[in-house]
């Protein structure tokens, strides 16, 4: 579904990003982790064509059409609804205005939204912002979804619900995700291989991790496996040796995987 | 006592002194006139016809320039934000007339556009385009990058950013300077007249100025302030209408969200 090989990407005269490689099969929930400042955003802005690279190669199986993208910030217009906000991408391909009004109305119901359709961003909670713009990429069926830290702004209850009813909804149509995250249990919890990016600059690929747990996951039960914590102690201990390499205080933590 | 009423209490107060130390001689009202002679001046000017013309004359300026203004201003930014070469020439030019005090092109003005309707027009309308322009020009270049990336992602071109993020977010700002706008065409209309002219508020502010009638120019003044409330009134209301997503309360929470997605586990 997308192949990085060997890519580099600067900002300035030093490179963030040099000779990253990695792949993301499809069907494959994917997540990148790795210290503040290594280049994970950056990675998804360069599949999503934000962002140009000064060199290696980016091989993708889908159009960018094909690709829904979940912003930190949900970014949705202040002067539409809810409604227009969804019908936005509908519209832009094509879709009459009564078929994108009948399909945002479906989406903005099944996300949970029933009767709040016609409010404005401002009208809304955080929590209710989150599942417009969640509505508003999957509205597209996009086959491949780039993810930047959607949720991390909201509280643990609200985010654990729609990390769980997104992660099913992934699972349900065998969607390919990469998910950049800073959140080492939700990476494990939610995926089938973790990448593990070195301290920047000239950030790459420190680490593979493969994450055994069978589909489908509770994001939460998943936690609880006997597998789970000794990788978590892995991908933490490796993640740690990348933010303080030459400390020593950094307490060893025993992997029996 | 409740706020308005105070503040209408005070003013009745400053009438009441005002009118009270004119007519004991403590000031003289020759130079400041008082309440009563300023009504009577304004009974007088609203029972005779002439006034209206004054009145029509300074309207259409005012609004004439208002609309060349922002018309030509909304314009010139939107080009000028999007096109460098043409901001490398516009920029500079907007931000000398911007140092500029338009008033003291009046008098080229009338030689240029003669003492007529045109030379009041031109003079409201140089100091509303430029206000505008900045406006318009900051606008889009301070617009929500996340916005444009947003639309970009779900696969908008250059037309779709322009009629879905940069108009908007440029008529939030426009909006949120056309009360200043207002002002400032009156300001253009009127100075406008006061240099020379045959018709208009300032045209008779120049009368009254010429023939030391204190009564005369206060009830103007006040003619002036009262049209500007109006115009500025009239423009909040606009603003309310046009950026209404800006005024709706944030909502209280609301009660139930039931994904229909497969359902969580998580959700009790």
């Amino acid at each position: 579904m997308l192949d990085i090989s060997d890519l580099t990407l600067s900002y300035g005269a030093e490179p963030v990003l040099e000779g990253v490689t990695f792949e993301v099969k499809a069907g494959q929930f994917v997540s990148l982790v790795g210290p503040s400042g290594s280049g994970k955003s950056s990675i998804l802005r360069a599949v999503m064509g934000l962002q140009a690279y000064s060199s290696g190669h980016l091989a993708l199986a889908v159009g960018r059409d094909q690709i829904g993208f979940l912003f930190q910030d949900d970014a949705l217009l202040p002067w539409r609804t809810a409604r227009e906000n969804v019908m936005l991408g509908l519209r832009i391909r094509g879709m009459t205005n009564r078929e994108a009004v009948q399909a945002a109305e479906s989406w903005l119901m099944q996300l949970g939204l029933m009767g709040l359709s016609g409010r404005y961003p401002n009208e809304l909670s955080g929590g209710q912002r989150k599942r417009v713009a969640l509505a508003q990429v999957l509205a597209l069926k996009p086959r491949l979804l780039l993810m930047d830290e959607p949720f991390a702004s909201l509280d643990a209850i609200v985010r654990h619900r729609l990390t769980q009813d997104l992660l099913n909804w992934v699972e349900q149509e065998h969607l390919t995700v990469l998910l950049v995250t800073h959140d080492l249990e939700e990476a494990l919890s939610l995926s089938d291989v973790v990448y593990l990016l070195s301290q920047g600059p000239r950030a790459r690929i420190r680490q593979r991790y493969a994450v055994p747990f069978a589909r489908p996951r509770d994001s939460i039960k998943t936690r609880t496996q006997p597998d789970f914590a000794p990788l978590l102690a892995r991908l933490w201990q490796d993640l740690s040796m990348e933010v303080f390499p030459v400390e020593e205080d950094v307490t060893p933590v025993e992997v029996e995987v | 006592m409740k706020r308005q009423t105070r503040q209408v209490v005070a003013q009745l107060v400053f009438l009441a002194l005002w009118e009270v130390l004119t007519r004991t001689g403590v000031i003289d009202p020759f130079f400041v006139s008082s309440p009563s002679q300023v009504v009577l001046t304004l009974i007088t000017l609203f029972s005779g016809t002439e006034i209206w013309s004054h009145l029509q004359a300074s309207f259409s300026e005012a609004i004439l320039g208002l609309i060349a203004g922002v018309g030509i201003g909304v314009v010139l930014g939107l080009v000028a934000a999007f096109t460098p070469i043409i901001s490398e020439i516009l920029e500079p030019a907007m931000t000398l007339l911007n140092a500029t005090p338009r008033v003291i092109l009046a008098p080229l003005f009338t030689i240029w556009f003669g003492i007529g309707l045109g030379s009041k027009i031109v003079l409201s309308f140089s100091l509303v385009v430029v206000l505008v322009f900045f406006a318009v020009y900051n606008g889009v270049k301070d617009v929500d990058v996340r916005l444009v990336e947003r639309v970009k992602t779900l696969g908008g071109n250059a037309r779709v950013l322009l009629q879905e993020v940069y108009l908007p977010s440029v008529t939030a700002w426009v909006m949120g300077n056309l009360k200043v706008a207002v002002g400032f065409a009156f300001t253009g209309a009127v100075v406008g007249e006061f240099v020379a002219s045959q018709r208009g508020l300032g045209y008779l502010l120049s009368f009254a100025q010429s023939t030391y009638n204190a009564s005369l120019m206060v009830a103007l003044i006040l003619l002036i302030q009262l049209f500007v409330l109006v115009l500025t009134n009239l423009a909040d209301r606009l603003e309310q209408r046009l950026l209404s997503w800006k005024y709706r309360q944030r909502a209280l929470p609301s009660p139930a969200i039931e994904t229909k997605l497969p359902s969580s586990s998580l959700v009790g």
